[in-house]
């Protein structure tokens, strides 16, 4: 009974303080929209509305979170690793396009395209990640920059390719591939909505996340994350692991791309990453890097998303209310810490650590323990 | 090909070259302040767009482009004031903090920018800052008109290469930065305020970083566009490692960003027998090839990217 009061209590503790940085979010937001003249209720209103309002909303809300969720998982795969993937949105282009070169060029049978196309999809991703991670053990090159650059080009080798080479010959010049044959597209799951059975592979895939923090190599990436020195010194090989990580995380966003093309677009665009990269480490670091918080997160960014138009359309509140929204996320969630350090320091009667120190100076005598208190 | 080896064509190639290298520049020389301190600031697109919109808002309102300047730079200051914030009082992770920074600001530009103008079927725009050409100097064959016939704010941002040069390397708050960037512990036991001294330097990044974004704006271009920094704050950052912290060789650096833009604008015009995308993606292409040719020597500050905490031992 108590263990599970205790884990009751964790549970509490990891849903709560990103709930506090969500709301402060929103609350700080209302704020700048009183400041410009806009009732933040009526903004608010609106995009919860346009988020859930009927079932196709929600439909369209599930939608968007799809990308978000496999994106999110790769993000955190290489944040764990201390690895900063900023990539996220050149990776999910090049998925796309790997994919879909699978889809309209390669003669086979779609049997064998559908999981050539998805293979291609990952490798597409990864490449891109890896020419990141290749250029960060080799050279010592901020990974940071290098994949912020790597989605610029990727960004232009899409326009460049739907405009010229992969551009449709029965498309009356829009920038757009043709649409892969229907035996390729994914299901759709619910009937009146666009809902498509990537949803499935969304959640099968956090799945596999969260039993891949239990294998050798979950752990292995963790520790080059904890400590490149104390990974060095156990016999882990860390520019390997390094770059297995990249790839990894890089794969995830070129899955992402391969569930939106062949689930919603069913051809390529231009821009079809449309920014979600960024959005990908809001996610990611909302859920504290967990693989089930992710499903949770991502919705709600979804949710913001698609009711974020909406809001836009209806109040006329600018949809970039919602990246305010996104960096204020982030800026609360790792304030935090200052919250507690706070805490620790002026409020020490209270909290567990402190009542933990006292006992031990009540009842031990030696030095050793007050000088852990002082330190504290 | 007689078109490009000509020398009007060259002498203007150089000079579209020196105008766009000035907003790397400028973002550059602030975050060599930054950096040298200890702080890697990766929000300088977030600060750069505020400082664009700020510059722009400043100038349309008040009808003067100076007024705009100086709204660019407290905005920049402001805003960066976050970023000081969270790397030095709440000692959170640089990278994670710079791009909280770089969302937030591009959407508060953008969502300022709508509030106070709507969609409108004419963007809003102002006068922009115009060409001074200097007498004499002007005169001077190539250089002259490459150096010499820009608007004010190339000027500053020139003059601002020496003068940052001055101040890092012939000043005791020079070297006090060093210090705090090398060895805070040190530089604490000698009676230097760690915090103080990096929160003034991400100030000053902030401060370089709003001029940027009202170069762009004002001084480059009349309005305000969306993300039209379009990652001139990171190549910035990629300037600084590059020029080693030192100024006059981020001046040379960012020229060479510049140079690839202005080329890439030129061999669009005359048809050059290449998609236009891969022009685009020079740049870019650019900074991944200097930050492989660079990284590998360039002995980053000791402290770099480590808060410091002053109870720890």
């Amino acid at each position: 009974m108590h263990k599970l009061g205790n884990i009751l209590k964790e549970m509490m503790k990891g849903i709560l303080s990103p709930f506090i940085s969500v709301l402060l979010a929103f609350f700080v937001s209302g704020i700048l929209l009183l400041l410009v003249g806009t009732n933040p209720l009526e903004a608010y209103s609106s995009l919860l509305n346009g988020a859930f309002g009927s079932s196709h909303r929600i439909g369209e809300t599930i939608i968007k979170a799809i990308p978000f969720i496999i994106l999110g998982l790769g993000i955190s795969v290489a944040f764990k690793a201390q690895i900063w993937n900023i990539g996220a949105d050149g990776q999910f282009t090049l998925g796309a396009i790997f994919a879909m070169i699978v889809a309209l060029y390669l003669p086979f049978s779609n049997i064998i395209k559908m999981p050539l196309s998805f293979i291609a999809a990952f490798v597409g991703g990864a490449c891109w990640g890896g020419i990141a991670a290749f250029l960060k053990t080799k050279f010592n090159a901020n990974e940071v920059i290098t994949t912020l650059m790597l989605n610029y080009i990727a960004f232009y080798l899409l326009e460049w390719l739907v405009k010229g080479p992969m551009m449709d010959p029965n498309g009356h010049g829009f920038p757009q591939t043709a649409l892969i044959h229907e035996n390729l597209r994914l299901p759709i799951i619910l009937k009146g909505t666009r809902l498509h059975l990537g949803i499935l592979l969304a959640v099968i895939l956090i799945i596999g996340g969260y039993y891949f923090w239990k294998t050798v190599l979950g752990f292995k990436i963790e520790v080059v994350g904890q400590s490149p020195y104390v990974a060095e010194y156990s016999g882990i090989k860390v520019n390997k692991t390094i770059g297995i990580t990249m790839c990894i995380s890089a794969g995830l966003a070129g899955l992402a791309g391969w569930t939106e093309v062949f689930g919603l677009h069913y051809r390529l665009l231009e821009n079809i990453s449309g920014g979600y990269g960024n959005l990908a480490i809001v996610v990611a670091l909302l859920a504290g890097l967990n693989p089930f918080g992710i499903i949770i997160s991502a919705f709600f960014f979804a949710a913001l998303v698609v009711g974020g138009n909406s809001m836009q359309r209806m109040v006329g509140v600018p949809f970039s209310l919602v990246d305010v929204i996104q960096g204020l996320v982030i800026i609360f969630i790792i304030s935090r810490v200052i919250y507690t350090r706070w805490r620790e320091q002026n409020h020490g009667k209270n909290t567990v650590n402190s009542i933990y120190y006292k006992l031990i100076r009540k009842f031990s005598k030696d030095e050793y323990a007050d000088s852990t208190c002082s330190t504290r | 090909m007689e078109k490009i080896l000509s020398t009007a064509f060259i002498i203007s190639l150089l000079e579209s070259s020196v105008r766009m290298s000035t907003p790397i520049l400028l973002a550059a020389l602030g975050e060599i302040y930054t950096q040298r301190s200890g702080i890697l600031n990766l929000g300088l697109e977030g600060i750069m767009l505020m400082g664009a919109f700020g510059g722009f808002a400043g100038a349309y309102f008040t009808g003067n482009l100076w007024i705009g300047v100086l709204v660019s730079i407290i905005v920049g200051i402001l805003f960066s004031l976050i970023m000081a914030f969270l790397s030095v009082t709440v000692r959170a992770n640089q990278v994670i903090a710079g791009t909280a920074m770089t969302i937030l600001g591009g959407g508060l530009a953008t969502f300022l920018f709508r509030m106070a103008f709507g969609i409108q079927k004419l963007p809003p725009s102002v006068e922009a800052f115009k060409s001074i050409e200097i007498p004499v100097l002007s005169k001077i064959p190539i250089l002259g008109p490459v150096l010499f016939n820009q608007n004010a704010l190339v000027y500053l941002a020139l003059i601002s290469v020496v003068v940052c040069a001055v101040v890092l390397e012939k000043t005791t708050f020079g070297l006090k930065i060093r210090a705090v960037g090398e060895h805070p512990k040190a530089a604490d036991s000698k009676g230097i305020n760690v915090y103080s001294i990096r929160y003034i330097c991400v100030m000053i990044g902030g401060a370089f970083g709003g001029l940027s974004g009202a170069f762009l704006s004002i001084g480059f271009m009349n309005t305000y566009l969306d993300q039209m920094t379009a990652g001139r704050g990171f190549i910035a950052v990629a300037v600084v490692i590059f020029s080693r912290w030192n100024p006059y060789r981020a001046l040379g650096g960012a020229f060479v960003f510049g140079f690839a833009n202005a080329l890439q604008l030129r061999l669009q015009t005359i048809g050059f027998p290449v998609p236009h995308q891969f022009l685009l993606a020079l740049p870019y292409l650019l900074t991944i090839l200097v930050l492989i040719s660079i990284s590998k020597k360039a002995e980053f500050p000791s402290a770099f990217t480590v808060a410091y905490n002053r109870g720890e031992r």
